[in-house]
């Protein structure tokens, strides 16, 4: 019976596929227009079956545009994403389209690997504006847009609610400023002798180079005005939120000093850790497993709230045919149009890229039952765009050890941070004469 | 090899142990050892919320098989596997045919430039596979190659590594075999397939071993080289589930690991003690 039902569904999915197909055919035809198939690599950021969800939306988008069939390549997550994209763009051999970590915006510029897609974007009046200014720093150099926001994210402060109300903090009031969080972090931090049994908060290592951005913004600072060619690592506001770091882990010793980014949102779940700074791509697994209540916050401020974005931009790629540029296009404009932009963070958890993509009634629903979603999008307005550089891998890994080794006490905030000015200064001086 | 228990159990007396004490030890590390194994496992088996308990459950409190269901719904791991052992083997057998042949010239032959060409293989042996991803990638594409399995294989048909392992065996053979051989009127090929091989099995099985565990597990070419899922592998298919920003899904991830890992595990405990008696061989005796 099952099989036979399974036959005839079979039956039926053939007719209609030849169908199509015939279709297909015969408009191909009738137009004279050839089929253009684009090559797309994507990454996938969070954790859930994505690739499912991308592959679902280009079937959608090529069952709709008869001409243009988008080939979907999972690449890895974001650093082999990017091997794959300079291995092939050297190997004479670009795909059409890539979503590429936004901190490589550079090292793409420099291989000359990108188009710029202001002509693209003056055919849609309106479209680009639609998208927070935030999403958009990471698209621009010298007055031209060369990609457009995707999967997009920002670190926000999540705080577990049953933790607050057994020290006797309020569950609905999460600390707003340093000096609040320093305080609540003192109260919720539980210890059996010197063990540590619970820590007060917990900023997640691994990329703690972003979240520390974040810390900088907040102080009013910048690490690498890419715009103003200027890496201000040491500035200040850096030694600033360095020593409030160290003053945390080391001093109140309210913080574990290491951590990964995979194991502090598992540690959250357990009840290790009452408050948690790590990006809004984890809500999604913080619902499904935590069993006490919990709420996510903006980043506490010092000076100002402050927030580095993250995520991934869509590239069209240079050395491709002129007329697989302009699909690639139709493609980016259609996934980045509010309806899908809505579809997309609701089925991935992302922020949607674009103001509107709020006003739809799926997203309204999405939001009024699960408010912590406009956390990440209000706190936007104090978000900027995240440092970038070329040579961004060997960047990160230059502050992430100055912050490691402060983390642990090794060297003062400020050493740390004067040597990995200097390094940063003489790896791209090195990158501009090798170049 | 009736001396070795006697010098055995007599270092075991010299350290202090007996045999109880030693399968007491014995007992700890394989329990240390495997105990991740297992944690995969029981993993693998649980519902999200059931992971991270403050207490460690190692019987699932609420046992399910939907990971496993879920992983074969988000990527065709069936297909994966299939891919995988195609590669592996494909790999092996060229490798198996032209190691044995490269290591008996440095092993038995002497000519101008040996030496050198031998530590040219020594080279190979030391580069990382980051170094030359963008030359194989314009030699696989000059070749038109690219997205398919034979991209894959072909960079590792040739290995330094097993052309020093089977030289060092074939070495180890003495010269008197050579010359009996030779007055029967066996030599080269022959010599190499019935005399060398055989002796240097417990080496052939063991690089064999490396071979498909190395490749088996490889990633960053496969996923350079490769785009679409019709011919794509195992590791790419479980590095869905490692994610950058959001941490792993546990439970999915550890049943991919798992089926990613049980053919490899399956295929140890049947070679065994080949594996192990390879790295103990030490020659031959009398």
């Amino acid at each position: 019976m099952l099989k036979d039902r399974r036959l005839r569904y079979l039956g039926r999915s053939l007719l209609v596929v030849v169908a199509a197909v015939g279709l297909l055919v015969s408009q191909a035809s009738a137009q004279g227009e050839r089929l253009v198939r684009l090559t797309f690599y994507y990454p996938v950021g969070v954790a859930g079956p994505l690739a499912r969800v991308v592959d679902g939306m280009v079937q959608e988008f090529n069952a709709e545009h008869p001409f243009i069939e988008v080939v979907p390549v999972y690449s890895g997550d974001y650093d082999p994403t990017m091997m794959k994209v300079q291995t092939a763009v050297r190997g004479g051999n670009p795909p059409d389209i890539a979503v590429v970590e936004i901190s490589e915006f550079p090292t793409l510029l420099a291989m000359g690997a990108i188009i710029p897609l202001d002509d693209y974007i003056a055919q849609h009046p309106g479209y680009i504006d639609a998208f927070f200014p935030a999403f958009l720093d990471n698209s621009q150099f010298e007055g031209q847009v060369w990609g457009i926001p995707f999967q997009r994210s920002t670190p926000v402060l999540y705080w577990n609610k049953a933790a607050f109300a057994e020290v006797g903090l309020d569950p609905e009031s999460p600390p707003t400023t340093w000096t609040e969080l320093a305080d609540y972090a003192q109260r919720l931090t539980t210890r059996t002798g010197t063990d540590v049994t619970r820590w007060g908060v917990t900023i997640s290592g691994g990329w703690n180079d972003w979240l520390f951005e974040g810390f900088v913004r907040q102080s009013g600072g910048q690490l690498i005005d890419f715009h103003g060619q200027e890496v201000k690592f040491n500035s200040p506001e850096a030694v600033e939120a360095l020593e409030f770091w160290v003053e945390l882990m080391q001093g109140l010793k309210v913080g574990p000093p290491h951590s990964t980014w995979a194991s502090t949102p598992p540690d959250f779940v357990a009840g290790r850790t009452a408050m948690l700074y790590h990006s809004t791509g984890i809500m999604t697994f913080l619902k499904s497993s935590a069993d006490f209540p919990f709420g996510a916050a903006f980043m506490p401020a010092n000076v100002t709230y402050g927030a580095a974005v993250g995520g991934g931009n869509f590239f069209i790629f240079k050395d491709i045919p002129q007329e697989n540029q302009d699909a690639a296009w139709t493609f980016i404009h259609w996934i980045t149009s509010p309806e899908k932009a809505s579809y997309w963070s609701a089925a991935s958890g992302y922020v949607a890229v674009r103001a509107d993509a709020y006003e739809l009634a799926e997203m309204q629903e999405l939001v009024t039952e699960h408010p912590e979603y406009l956390v990440a999008r209000d706190q936007l307005a104090f978000g900027h765009g995240k440092m970038m550089a070329p040579v961004y891998q060997r960047v990160r890994e230059i502050l992430k050890s100055a912050l490691d080794d402060a983390q642990a006490g090794l060297v003062s905030p400020r050493v740390a941070l004067d040597r990995a000015q200097e390094e940063m200064e003489r790896t791209l001086r090195s990158w501009i004469q090798t170049r | 090899m009736r001396s070795r228990p006697a010098t055995f159990s007599a270092a075991l007396h010299r350290l202090g142990l007996n045999r109880l004490l030693l399968h007491m030890i014995l007992l700890i590390v394989s329990t240390i050892t495997a105990a991740p194994y297992f944690w995969a496992l029981s993993t693998s088996l649980k519902l999200r919320r059931d992971v991270f308990t403050p207490v460690p459950q190692w019987i699932p409190p609420n046992p399910t098989l939907q990971n496993y269901v879920d992983l074969f719904y988000m990527a065709p791991f069936g297909l994966f596997l299939v891919n995988t052992i195609l590669v592996v083997s494909g790999i092996l057998v060229i490798q198996l045919i032209t190691a044995p042949l490269a290591a008996y010239v440095f092993a038995r032959l002497r000519f101008a430039g040996s030496g050198f060409l031998f530590g040219l293989f020594l080279v190979q042996m030391m580069m990382p596979i980051h170094a030359v991803v963008v030359p194989n990638y314009l030699t696989i594409n000059a070749m038109g190659l690219l997205d398919t399995r034979l991209a894959m294989m072909l960079p590792f048909w040739a290995s330094g590594y097993a052309v020093f392992l089977l030289r060092q065996a074939f070495r180890q053979v003495p010269r008197d075999f050579e010359d009996a051989a030779l007055i029967d009127g066996c030599s080269g090929l022959r010599f190499l397939w019935h005399v060398l091989l055989p002796l240097a099995k417990p080496t052939v099985i063991a690089f064999s071993l490396i071979s498909v565990v190395t490749h088996w597990n490889d990633f960053l070419w496969p996923l350079i080289v490769t785009d679409s899922p019709a011919v794509r592998t195992l590791t790419i298919g479980l590095a869905m589930f490692v994610q950058q920003e959001s941490g792993a899904d546990w439970p999915v991830l550890m049943a991919g690991t798992i089926f990613v890992t049980l053919p490899l595990l399956l295929l140890f405990l049947v070679y065994q003690r080949k594996f192990i008696e390879s790295f103990m061989y030490a020659g031959l005796k009398g």
